[in-house]
Protein backbone atom coordinates (compact mmCIF):
# COMPACT_ATOMS: atom_id res chain seq x y z
CA UNK A 1 0.00 0.00 0.00
CA UNK A 2 3.33 2.07 0.89
CA UNK A 3 3.93 2.57 -3.04
CA UNK A 4 0.15 4.19 -3.66
CA UNK A 5 0.39 6.55 -0.79
CA UNK A 6 4.16 7.29 -0.07
CA UNK A 7 5.96 6.27 -3.74
CA UNK A 8 2.46 7.75 -5.76
CA UNK A 9 3.05 4.62 -7.61
CA UNK A 10 -0.16 2.59 -8.76
CA UNK A 11 0.32 -0.82 -7.28
CA UNK A 12 -1.73 -4.05 -7.85
CA UNK A 13 -0.98 -6.39 -4.75
CA UNK A 14 -1.92 -9.66 -5.82
CA UNK A 15 -3.31 -11.93 -2.89
CA UNK A 16 -5.40 -15.11 -2.31
CA UNK A 17 -9.16 -14.51 -2.40
CA UNK A 18 -9.25 -16.22 0.99
CA UNK A 19 -7.96 -13.55 2.32
CA UNK A 20 -10.75 -11.08 0.43
CA UNK A 21 -12.65 -9.83 3.60
CA UNK A 22 -9.26 -9.87 5.83
CA UNK A 23 -7.75 -7.45 3.22
CA UNK A 24 -10.60 -5.69 2.54
CA UNK A 25 -11.53 -5.11 6.48
CA UNK A 26 -7.36 -4.26 6.51
CA UNK A 27 -7.70 -1.85 3.54
CA UNK A 28 -10.48 0.39 5.15
CA UNK A 29 -9.01 0.86 8.40
CA UNK A 30 -5.73 1.54 6.86
CA UNK A 31 -7.30 4.70 4.99
CA UNK A 32 -7.54 3.67 1.55
CA UNK A 33 -10.60 1.44 0.90
CA UNK A 34 -10.53 1.51 -2.98
CA UNK A 35 -6.74 0.05 -3.32
CA UNK A 36 -7.39 -2.43 -5.97
CA UNK A 37 -6.27 -5.65 -4.92
CA UNK A 38 -5.96 -9.04 -7.92
CA UNK A 39 -8.06 -11.64 -5.94
CA UNK A 40 -6.23 -14.73 -7.26
CA UNK A 41 -6.87 -18.85 -6.55
CA UNK A 42 -4.89 -20.74 -4.10
CA UNK A 43 -2.84 -22.10 -2.73
CA UNK A 44 0.28 -20.75 -4.62
CA UNK A 45 2.56 -23.25 -2.23
CA UNK A 46 3.19 -25.91 -3.62
CA UNK A 47 2.04 -25.82 -7.63
CA UNK A 48 4.13 -25.91 -10.38
CA UNK A 49 4.94 -22.90 -12.81
CA UNK A 50 2.43 -24.57 -15.22
CA UNK A 51 -0.08 -25.17 -12.71
CA UNK A 52 -0.09 -21.42 -11.91
CA UNK A 53 0.35 -20.43 -15.26
CA UNK A 54 -3.14 -22.41 -15.69
CA UNK A 55 -5.17 -21.49 -13.02
CA UNK A 56 -3.86 -18.04 -12.03
CA UNK A 57 -1.95 -16.11 -14.90
CA UNK A 58 -4.60 -17.32 -17.61
CA UNK A 59 -7.12 -17.71 -15.01
CA UNK A 60 -9.84 -16.04 -14.13
CA UNK A 61 -10.22 -14.64 -10.56
CA UNK A 62 -12.91 -16.08 -8.25
CA UNK A 63 -14.25 -12.94 -6.85
CA UNK A 64 -14.48 -10.99 -10.48
CA UNK A 65 -14.72 -13.88 -12.70
CA UNK A 66 -12.46 -11.52 -14.90
CA UNK A 67 -9.16 -12.83 -16.67
CA UNK A 68 -6.97 -12.26 -14.41
CA UNK A 69 -3.78 -10.46 -16.18
CA UNK A 70 -6.40 -7.96 -17.83
CA UNK A 71 -7.95 -7.06 -14.79
CA UNK A 72 -3.98 -5.85 -13.40
CA UNK A 73 -3.62 -3.97 -16.65
CA UNK A 74 -7.27 -2.19 -15.56
CA UNK A 75 -6.10 -1.76 -12.29
CA UNK A 76 -3.05 -0.37 -13.15
CA UNK A 77 -4.69 2.15 -15.88
CA UNK A 78 -8.38 2.85 -14.66
CA UNK A 79 -8.85 6.50 -13.88
CA UNK A 80 -9.64 7.20 -9.86
CA UNK A 81 -12.60 8.11 -8.47
CA UNK A 82 -13.37 10.73 -5.88
CA UNK A 83 -13.51 8.16 -3.38
CA UNK A 84 -10.34 6.87 -4.53
CA UNK A 85 -8.17 10.96 -3.55
CA UNK A 86 -10.31 11.90 -0.17
CA UNK A 87 -8.15 12.63 2.76
CA UNK A 88 -8.88 13.44 6.04
CA UNK A 89 -9.57 11.36 9.47
CA UNK A 90 -12.39 8.90 10.09
CA UNK A 91 -12.67 8.79 13.95
CA UNK A 92 -13.55 5.94 15.26
CA UNK A 93 -15.70 4.64 18.94
CA UNK A 94 -16.10 1.27 20.11
CA UNK A 95 -19.87 1.90 20.18
CA UNK A 96 -21.99 2.09 23.39
CA UNK A 97 -20.29 2.10 26.56
CA UNK A 98 -23.43 -0.36 28.59
CA UNK A 99 -25.69 -2.41 27.11
CA UNK A 100 -29.37 -2.57 28.99
CA UNK A 101 -31.75 -5.80 28.72
CA UNK A 102 -32.97 -9.30 30.51
CA UNK A 103 -29.64 -11.75 31.00
CA UNK A 104 -30.72 -13.77 28.36
CA UNK A 105 -31.08 -11.28 25.96
CA UNK A 106 -27.89 -9.87 26.82
CA UNK A 107 -26.09 -13.65 26.36
CA UNK A 108 -27.81 -13.58 22.78
CA UNK A 109 -26.47 -9.86 22.08
CA UNK A 110 -22.81 -10.56 23.15
CA UNK A 111 -23.20 -14.17 21.23
CA UNK A 112 -24.74 -12.24 18.31
CA UNK A 113 -22.02 -9.29 18.41
CA UNK A 114 -19.20 -11.98 18.82
CA UNK A 115 -17.98 -10.67 22.04
CA UNK A 116 -17.79 -14.31 23.17
CA UNK A 117 -15.74 -17.51 22.63
CA UNK A 118 -19.26 -18.75 21.98
CA UNK A 119 -20.11 -20.23 25.53
CA UNK A 120 -21.76 -18.15 27.59
CA UNK A 121 -20.33 -15.74 29.73
CA UNK A 122 -20.51 -13.86 33.18
CA UNK A 123 -22.26 -10.81 32.25
CA UNK A 124 -19.82 -7.64 33.20
CA UNK A 125 -22.32 -5.86 35.41
CA UNK A 126 -20.57 -2.81 36.85
CA UNK A 127 -20.62 -4.42 40.25
CA UNK A 128 -18.94 -7.47 38.87
CA UNK A 129 -16.05 -5.43 37.55
CA UNK A 130 -15.63 -3.23 40.48
CA UNK A 131 -15.49 -6.31 42.35
CA UNK A 132 -12.64 -7.76 40.08
CA UNK A 133 -10.70 -4.33 40.01
CA UNK A 134 -10.45 -5.41 44.15
CA UNK A 135 -7.49 -7.94 42.73
CA UNK A 136 -5.38 -4.19 42.11
CA UNK A 137 -4.17 -1.47 43.09
CA UNK A 138 -3.80 -0.25 39.57
CA UNK A 139 -6.16 2.71 37.92
CA UNK A 140 -9.14 1.62 36.46
CA UNK A 141 -8.17 3.82 33.56
CA UNK A 142 -5.00 3.31 33.20
CA UNK A 143 -3.63 2.82 29.30
CA UNK A 144 -2.16 -0.89 29.70
CA UNK A 145 -1.72 -1.46 26.38
CA UNK A 146 -2.02 -2.21 22.88
CA UNK A 147 -3.32 -5.07 20.84
CA UNK A 148 -3.29 -6.75 17.42
CA UNK A 149 -3.86 -10.32 15.63
CA UNK A 150 -0.18 -10.66 15.04
CA UNK A 151 2.78 -8.55 16.09
CA UNK A 152 4.21 -6.25 12.93
CA UNK A 153 2.56 -3.30 11.10
CA UNK A 154 -0.02 -5.89 9.53
CA UNK A 155 -3.05 -4.97 11.72
CA UNK A 156 -4.31 -2.11 13.61
CA UNK A 157 -3.76 -1.86 16.99
CA UNK A 158 -6.15 -1.58 19.52
CA UNK A 159 -5.64 0.22 22.96
CA UNK A 160 -7.29 -0.58 26.09
CA UNK A 161 -7.31 0.12 29.62
CA UNK A 162 -6.64 -1.93 33.03
CA UNK A 163 -11.14 -1.94 33.46
CA UNK A 164 -11.40 -2.84 30.26
CA UNK A 165 -9.06 -5.91 30.88
CA UNK A 166 -11.83 -6.03 33.95
CA UNK A 167 -14.67 -6.15 32.07
CA UNK A 168 -13.55 -9.57 29.83
CA UNK A 169 -11.33 -11.45 33.55
CA UNK A 170 -15.23 -11.36 34.69
CA UNK A 171 -16.83 -12.69 31.12
CA UNK A 172 -14.42 -15.45 31.44
CA UNK A 173 -15.15 -15.78 35.34
CA UNK A 174 -12.03 -14.86 36.94
CA UNK A 175 -11.97 -14.60 40.54
CA UNK A 176 -10.47 -10.72 41.90
CA UNK A 177 -7.13 -12.42 42.77
CA UNK A 178 -6.57 -13.95 39.63
CA UNK A 179 -6.59 -11.05 37.82
CA UNK A 180 -2.66 -9.09 38.53
CA UNK A 181 -1.95 -12.59 36.37
CA UNK A 182 -4.21 -11.73 33.67
CA UNK A 183 -2.69 -7.82 33.73
CA UNK A 184 0.57 -9.19 33.49
CA UNK A 185 0.06 -10.88 30.46
CA UNK A 186 -1.98 -8.18 29.06
CA UNK A 187 1.11 -5.87 29.56
CA UNK A 188 2.73 -8.00 26.96
CA UNK A 189 0.62 -6.85 24.34
CA UNK A 190 0.73 -10.38 23.02
CA UNK A 191 -2.51 -11.70 21.35
CA UNK A 192 -4.01 -15.08 22.86
CA UNK A 193 -5.21 -15.92 19.48
CA UNK A 194 -3.00 -15.39 16.33
CA UNK A 195 -4.12 -14.38 12.67
CA UNK A 196 -1.68 -17.21 11.30
CA UNK A 197 -2.91 -19.27 8.86
CA UNK A 198 -0.31 -21.88 11.03
CA UNK A 199 -3.29 -22.37 13.39
CA UNK A 200 -0.89 -21.79 16.89
CA UNK A 201 -1.59 -21.96 20.01
CA UNK A 202 -0.44 -19.76 22.84
CA UNK A 203 0.94 -20.71 26.46
CA UNK A 204 2.01 -19.36 29.69
CA UNK A 205 3.90 -20.66 32.43
CA UNK A 206 3.16 -19.14 35.93
CA UNK A 207 6.20 -19.70 39.03
CA UNK A 208 6.52 -18.16 42.01
CA UNK A 209 4.14 -18.65 45.81
CA UNK A 210 1.03 -17.17 43.67
CA UNK A 211 0.68 -20.90 42.22
CA UNK A 212 -0.72 -22.40 45.47
CA UNK A 213 -2.25 -19.04 46.43
CA UNK A 214 -5.06 -18.81 43.68
CA UNK A 215 -4.87 -22.26 43.15
CA UNK A 216 -3.27 -23.25 40.38
CA UNK A 217 -3.24 -26.84 39.54
CA UNK A 218 0.56 -27.95 38.96
CA UNK A 219 -0.60 -31.56 39.75
CA UNK A 220 -2.25 -34.48 37.89
CA UNK A 221 -3.75 -32.83 34.44
CA UNK A 222 -1.66 -29.85 35.14
CA UNK A 223 -2.00 -28.50 31.12
CA UNK A 224 -5.92 -29.65 30.95
CA UNK A 225 -8.94 -27.66 32.16
CA UNK A 226 -8.94 -29.49 35.56
CA UNK A 227 -9.13 -26.35 37.83
CA UNK A 228 -11.19 -22.97 37.88
CA UNK A 229 -7.77 -21.07 37.95
CA UNK A 230 -5.64 -22.57 34.97
CA UNK A 231 -9.01 -22.58 32.74
CA UNK A 232 -10.39 -19.08 33.37
CA UNK A 233 -7.13 -17.31 33.78
CA UNK A 234 -6.83 -19.05 30.13
CA UNK A 235 -9.96 -18.22 29.22
CA UNK A 236 -9.27 -14.54 29.65
CA UNK A 237 -6.35 -14.40 27.53
CA UNK A 238 -8.08 -15.97 24.81
CA UNK A 239 -11.61 -13.27 25.16
CA UNK A 240 -9.57 -10.26 25.84
CA UNK A 241 -8.08 -10.89 22.87
CA UNK A 242 -11.11 -11.19 20.58
CA UNK A 243 -12.44 -7.66 22.23
CA UNK A 244 -9.71 -5.62 23.33
CA UNK A 245 -7.36 -6.59 20.14
CA UNK A 246 -9.60 -7.49 17.28
CA UNK A 247 -8.59 -11.16 17.11
CA UNK A 248 -10.02 -14.21 16.29
CA UNK A 249 -12.43 -13.15 13.75
CA UNK A 250 -12.63 -15.95 10.66
CA UNK A 251 -12.00 -14.88 7.50
CA UNK A 252 -10.17 -10.98 8.83
CA UNK A 253 -8.28 -11.67 12.08
CA UNK A 254 -8.35 -15.35 12.26
CA UNK A 255 -6.89 -17.50 9.40
CA UNK A 256 -5.49 -20.85 10.80
CA UNK A 257 -6.28 -22.84 8.14
CA UNK A 258 -7.27 -25.65 10.49
CA UNK A 259 -7.59 -24.10 13.54
CA UNK A 260 -6.41 -25.36 17.23
CA UNK A 261 -9.24 -25.77 19.87
CA UNK A 262 -6.36 -24.48 22.70
CA UNK A 263 -7.17 -21.21 21.75
CA UNK A 264 -10.16 -21.56 23.39
CA UNK A 265 -8.63 -21.49 27.32
CA UNK A 266 -4.64 -21.65 25.57
CA UNK A 267 -1.91 -23.70 27.55
CA UNK A 268 -1.93 -21.98 31.04
CA UNK A 269 0.93 -24.24 33.21
CA UNK A 270 1.72 -23.85 36.48
CA UNK A 271 5.36 -25.18 36.84
CA UNK A 272 5.51 -27.96 39.87
CA UNK A 273 8.31 -26.72 41.58
CA UNK A 274 8.31 -28.62 44.58
CA UNK A 275 8.77 -32.10 42.40
CA UNK A 276 11.43 -31.04 40.26
CA UNK A 277 14.39 -31.54 40.56
CA UNK A 278 15.53 -28.22 38.84
CA UNK A 279 15.66 -24.43 38.88
CA UNK A 280 11.94 -23.36 37.64
CA UNK A 281 11.59 -21.56 34.43
CA UNK A 282 11.78 -18.57 35.73
CA UNK A 283 15.00 -18.45 38.37
CA UNK A 284 16.29 -19.48 34.32
CA UNK A 285 15.15 -16.33 33.02
CA UNK A 286 16.97 -14.69 35.72
CA UNK A 287 14.61 -13.64 38.48
CA UNK A 288 14.89 -14.57 42.06
CA UNK A 289 13.12 -17.95 43.54
CA UNK A 290 9.69 -17.67 44.64
CA UNK A 291 9.00 -14.35 42.83
CA UNK A 292 5.76 -14.47 41.19
CA UNK A 293 6.68 -14.75 37.27
CA UNK A 294 4.39 -15.54 34.23
CA UNK A 295 6.44 -16.25 30.97
CA UNK A 296 5.43 -16.35 27.61
CA UNK A 297 5.29 -19.19 24.80
CA UNK A 298 3.68 -19.45 21.26
CA UNK A 299 3.94 -22.06 18.40
CA UNK A 300 1.92 -25.09 17.75
CA UNK A 301 1.36 -27.02 20.70
CA UNK A 302 2.58 -29.95 22.35
CA UNK A 303 2.06 -33.48 21.98
CA UNK A 304 2.54 -36.47 23.77
CA UNK A 305 5.76 -37.47 23.64
CA UNK A 306 4.10 -41.47 23.22
CA UNK A 307 2.92 -40.26 19.64
CA UNK A 308 6.58 -40.07 18.00
CA UNK A 309 7.80 -42.58 16.74
CA UNK A 310 11.12 -41.74 17.82
CA UNK A 311 10.07 -42.66 21.60
CA UNK A 312 10.76 -46.94 21.85
CA UNK A 313 9.25 -47.38 25.28
CA UNK A 314 10.98 -50.36 26.51
CA UNK A 315 11.45 -51.64 29.72
CA UNK A 316 14.33 -50.23 30.25
CA UNK A 317 14.00 -46.40 29.31
CA UNK A 318 16.57 -44.07 28.28
CA UNK A 319 14.76 -40.67 28.36
CA UNK A 320 17.47 -38.13 28.14
CA UNK A 321 18.21 -40.10 24.43
CA UNK A 322 14.46 -40.31 23.60
CA UNK A 323 13.68 -36.36 24.38
CA UNK A 324 17.21 -35.77 22.19
CA UNK A 325 15.84 -37.68 19.55
CA UNK A 326 12.14 -35.59 19.81
CA UNK A 327 13.83 -32.53 19.65
CA UNK A 328 15.71 -32.89 16.55
CA UNK A 329 12.31 -33.82 14.61
CA UNK A 330 11.22 -30.12 15.38
CA UNK A 331 11.18 -27.16 12.91
CA UNK A 332 13.39 -24.93 14.33
CA UNK A 333 10.78 -21.89 13.45
CA UNK A 334 9.73 -22.69 17.35
CA UNK A 335 12.05 -24.86 18.20
CA UNK A 336 11.13 -27.49 20.69
CA UNK A 337 9.64 -27.44 24.11
CA UNK A 338 9.53 -29.99 26.60
CA UNK A 339 6.57 -30.24 29.05
CA UNK A 340 8.07 -33.32 31.49
CA UNK A 341 6.22 -35.18 34.46
CA UNK A 342 8.39 -34.81 37.75
CA UNK A 343 9.72 -38.67 37.21
CA UNK A 344 11.00 -37.88 33.69
CA UNK A 345 12.67 -34.64 35.26
CA UNK A 346 14.16 -36.76 37.86
CA UNK A 347 14.97 -39.34 35.35
CA UNK A 348 16.95 -37.02 33.47
CA UNK A 349 18.54 -35.19 36.71
CA UNK A 350 19.34 -38.52 37.39
CA UNK A 351 20.91 -39.48 34.45
CA UNK A 352 23.90 -36.98 35.34
CA UNK A 353 22.14 -33.84 34.14
CA UNK A 354 22.82 -31.55 37.36
CA UNK A 355 20.88 -28.52 35.58
CA UNK A 356 18.37 -27.61 32.21
CA UNK A 357 21.10 -25.94 31.16
CA UNK A 358 23.53 -29.09 30.92
CA UNK A 359 20.78 -30.96 29.34
CA UNK A 360 20.37 -28.43 26.76
CA UNK A 361 24.10 -28.38 25.79
CA UNK A 362 23.02 -32.64 25.17
CA UNK A 363 20.08 -32.10 23.44
CA UNK A 364 21.57 -29.36 20.96
CA UNK A 365 24.26 -32.18 19.84
CA UNK A 366 23.90 -33.75 16.66
CA UNK A 367 26.12 -36.13 14.63
CA UNK A 368 29.08 -34.85 12.98
CA UNK A 369 29.74 -31.94 15.56
CA UNK A 370 26.44 -30.54 13.42
CA UNK A 371 23.63 -28.95 16.14
CA UNK A 372 19.94 -29.69 15.77
CA UNK A 373 19.25 -25.87 16.83
CA UNK A 374 21.28 -22.53 16.72
CA UNK A 375 20.93 -21.63 20.03
CA UNK A 376 20.26 -23.07 23.51
CA UNK A 377 17.59 -20.75 23.42
CA UNK A 378 15.30 -22.31 20.96
CA UNK A 379 14.43 -25.35 23.56
CA UNK A 380 12.57 -24.87 26.50
CA UNK A 381 12.34 -27.30 29.56
CA UNK A 382 9.37 -27.18 32.19
CA UNK A 383 8.28 -29.39 34.71
CA UNK A 384 4.34 -29.82 35.75
CA UNK A 385 1.94 -32.52 36.37
CA UNK A 386 1.84 -35.76 38.44
CA UNK A 387 3.78 -38.78 39.45
CA UNK A 388 1.56 -41.10 38.90
CA UNK A 389 3.25 -42.09 35.58
CA UNK A 390 6.09 -41.49 32.87
CA UNK A 391 4.39 -39.55 30.17
CA UNK A 392 5.21 -36.37 29.05
CA UNK A 393 4.70 -34.16 26.23
CA UNK A 394 6.78 -32.05 23.94
CA UNK A 395 6.09 -29.48 20.66
CA UNK A 396 7.32 -27.03 18.85
CA UNK A 397 6.47 -24.05 21.11
CA UNK A 398 8.61 -20.83 21.49
CA UNK A 399 9.52 -18.83 24.51
CA UNK A 400 9.34 -14.97 24.06
CA UNK A 401 9.23 -13.27 27.59
CA UNK A 402 8.82 -13.16 30.71
CA UNK A 403 6.57 -10.66 33.32
CA UNK A 404 6.27 -9.62 37.11
CA UNK A 405 2.94 -10.46 38.28
CA UNK A 406 3.72 -8.82 41.64
CA UNK A 407 3.80 -5.22 39.52
CA UNK A 408 0.26 -5.78 39.05
CA UNK A 409 -1.52 -6.26 42.38
CA UNK B 1 -74.79 -40.78 24.96
CA UNK B 2 -75.16 -37.09 26.27
CA UNK B 3 -73.18 -38.79 29.63
CA UNK B 4 -70.19 -39.45 27.27
CA UNK B 5 -70.29 -36.19 25.89
CA UNK B 6 -70.45 -34.16 28.59
CA UNK B 7 -67.38 -36.15 30.17
CA UNK B 8 -65.57 -35.49 27.00
CA UNK B 9 -66.19 -31.49 27.20
CA UNK B 10 -64.90 -32.03 30.64
CA UNK B 11 -61.81 -33.74 29.69
CA UNK B 12 -60.85 -31.00 27.01
CA UNK B 13 -61.78 -28.29 29.18
CA UNK B 14 -59.51 -29.81 31.63
CA UNK B 15 -56.57 -30.80 28.99
CA UNK B 16 -56.89 -26.67 28.24
CA UNK B 17 -56.90 -25.94 31.08
CA UNK B 18 -53.70 -28.03 32.04
CA UNK B 19 -52.05 -26.50 28.44
CA UNK B 20 -52.32 -23.34 29.51
CA UNK B 21 -50.94 -23.59 32.88
CA UNK B 22 -48.06 -25.33 31.77
CA UNK B 23 -47.72 -22.77 28.69
CA UNK B 24 -47.49 -19.79 31.63
CA UNK B 25 -44.94 -22.03 33.33
CA UNK B 26 -42.64 -22.25 30.60
CA UNK B 27 -42.74 -18.86 29.31
CA UNK B 28 -41.74 -17.76 33.22
CA UNK B 29 -38.61 -20.19 33.54
CA UNK B 30 -37.81 -18.65 29.94
CA UNK B 31 -37.13 -15.28 31.86
CA UNK B 32 -40.11 -13.29 30.46
CA UNK B 33 -39.97 -12.27 34.39
CA UNK B 34 -35.87 -11.15 33.84
CA UNK B 35 -35.45 -8.12 35.71
CA UNK B 36 -32.99 -5.58 32.96
CA UNK B 37 -29.76 -4.98 34.19
CA UNK B 38 -26.99 -2.99 32.73
CA UNK B 39 -23.51 -4.50 31.52
CA UNK B 40 -20.38 -2.36 29.81
CA UNK B 41 -19.00 -2.97 26.95
CA UNK B 42 -16.41 -5.32 26.85
CA UNK B 43 -14.49 -3.96 23.56
CA UNK B 44 -10.99 -2.25 23.17
CA UNK B 45 -10.85 1.34 21.15
CA UNK B 46 -10.14 0.98 17.29
CA UNK B 47 -7.74 3.76 15.96
CA UNK B 48 -8.84 6.50 14.18
CA UNK B 49 -9.03 6.09 10.00
CA UNK B 50 -6.50 8.13 8.36
CA UNK B 51 -7.40 8.19 4.43
CA UNK B 52 -5.11 8.30 2.29
CA UNK B 53 -4.95 8.88 -2.21
CA UNK B 54 -4.12 6.36 -4.60
CA UNK B 55 -1.69 7.13 -6.78
CA UNK B 56 -2.67 8.76 -10.34
CA UNK B 57 -3.28 5.88 -13.44
CA UNK B 58 -1.15 6.65 -16.89
CA UNK B 59 -4.06 5.91 -19.56
CA UNK B 60 -2.41 2.66 -20.34
CA UNK B 61 1.04 0.68 -20.03
CA UNK B 62 2.61 1.57 -23.64
CA UNK B 63 5.94 2.72 -23.21
CA UNK B 64 5.48 2.31 -19.27
CA UNK B 65 8.04 0.03 -16.48
CA UNK B 66 5.54 -2.32 -14.17
CA UNK B 67 8.17 -3.72 -11.31
CA UNK B 68 6.96 -7.51 -10.94
CA UNK B 69 7.72 -8.12 -7.47
CA UNK B 70 8.29 -10.87 -5.53
CA UNK B 71 7.22 -10.63 -2.21
CA UNK B 72 8.77 -13.96 -0.56
CA UNK B 73 6.54 -16.66 0.45
CA UNK B 74 6.68 -20.27 -0.50
CA UNK B 75 6.57 -20.76 -4.38
CA UNK B 76 5.14 -16.87 -5.13
CA UNK B 77 8.61 -16.31 -6.88
CA UNK B 78 7.43 -18.92 -9.56
CA UNK B 79 3.99 -17.11 -9.37
CA UNK B 80 5.79 -13.37 -10.11
CA UNK B 81 8.32 -14.81 -12.91
CA UNK B 82 5.41 -16.34 -14.48
CA UNK B 83 3.32 -13.13 -14.33
CA UNK B 84 6.38 -11.28 -15.74
CA UNK B 85 6.36 -13.73 -18.76
CA UNK B 86 2.95 -13.24 -19.80
CA UNK B 87 3.90 -9.47 -19.96
CA UNK B 88 6.86 -9.83 -21.73
CA UNK B 89 4.40 -12.06 -24.03
CA UNK B 90 1.68 -9.99 -24.55
CA UNK B 91 2.39 -6.67 -23.94
CA UNK B 92 6.05 -6.21 -24.96
CA UNK B 93 5.51 -2.59 -25.32
CA UNK B 94 5.19 -2.34 -21.79
CA UNK B 95 8.93 -3.34 -19.77
CA UNK B 96 8.18 -5.76 -16.33
CA UNK B 97 11.24 -6.13 -14.78
CA UNK B 98 11.56 -8.60 -11.98
CA UNK B 99 12.63 -8.00 -8.21
CA UNK B 100 13.03 -10.09 -4.94
CA UNK B 101 12.14 -8.39 -2.21
CA UNK B 102 11.29 -9.11 2.06
CA UNK B 103 8.11 -10.01 3.36
CA UNK B 104 5.44 -6.94 2.86
CA UNK B 105 5.44 -3.48 1.27
CA UNK B 106 7.44 -1.94 3.41
CA UNK B 107 11.42 -1.55 2.79
CA UNK B 108 13.12 -3.66 4.83
CA UNK B 109 16.89 -3.44 6.01
CA UNK B 110 18.49 -5.07 3.27
CA UNK B 111 15.91 -3.33 0.40
CA UNK B 112 16.33 0.26 0.45
CA UNK B 113 18.32 0.22 -2.94
CA UNK B 114 15.04 -2.12 -4.58
CA UNK B 115 12.99 0.75 -3.28
CA UNK B 116 14.63 3.40 -4.35
CA UNK B 117 14.85 2.19 -7.53
CA UNK B 118 11.31 1.78 -8.11
CA UNK B 119 10.81 4.96 -7.15
CA UNK B 120 12.97 6.06 -9.71
CA UNK B 121 11.88 3.86 -12.71
CA UNK B 122 8.28 2.32 -11.89
CA UNK B 123 5.06 3.83 -13.44
CA UNK B 124 3.19 0.52 -11.54
CA UNK B 125 4.03 -2.59 -9.38
CA UNK B 126 2.15 -5.56 -9.05
CA UNK B 127 3.52 -7.42 -5.69
CA UNK B 128 2.62 -10.91 -4.71
CA UNK B 129 1.29 -12.91 -3.42
CA UNK B 130 0.28 -11.64 -0.14
CA UNK B 131 0.40 -15.38 0.96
Amino acid sequence: MDFEADMGIPSVPMVLSEFYEQETEKTHNEGMPGLRIEWIRGPVWGKTSEQLRRDVVNGTSPISGKNVMREIVDHLTRPLTDDDIRTGTIERGRGPETFTDTPDNLQKLFLEKRFTDFLPVILPTEEKVAEMLKGTSHDPDEALGKLAPTFGNAFEYWTFTVKDVAVNAVMAGCKPEYFPVILAVASTNKEGISVSDNSFVEGLVINGAIRNEIGLNSGIGAMGPYAHANTTIGRAWSLYSINLGNCGKVGTTYMGTVGNPMNLINIVIAENEEDSPFAPLSVRKGFKKNENIVSLFEGWGVLSAKNWRANTWDPVMNYPETIKEIFSLQDQMFGAAAVLSPPIANFVRNAGFETIEKFKEFLIEGPDGQKYFQSPNQMEIIVTGGSNNNYFSIGGMRYSSSVTIDDWR
Amino acid sequence: MKRHMSAGLIALLCLGLFCSYTANHRAQAQGVSQEKITVLTPLGTPPPITLRPMAPRPASLEGKTVYILDQGYPNSDKLMLEVTAWFEKNMPETKAIFRRMGRGSRPSPGTPDLFTEIKENADGVVIGTGH
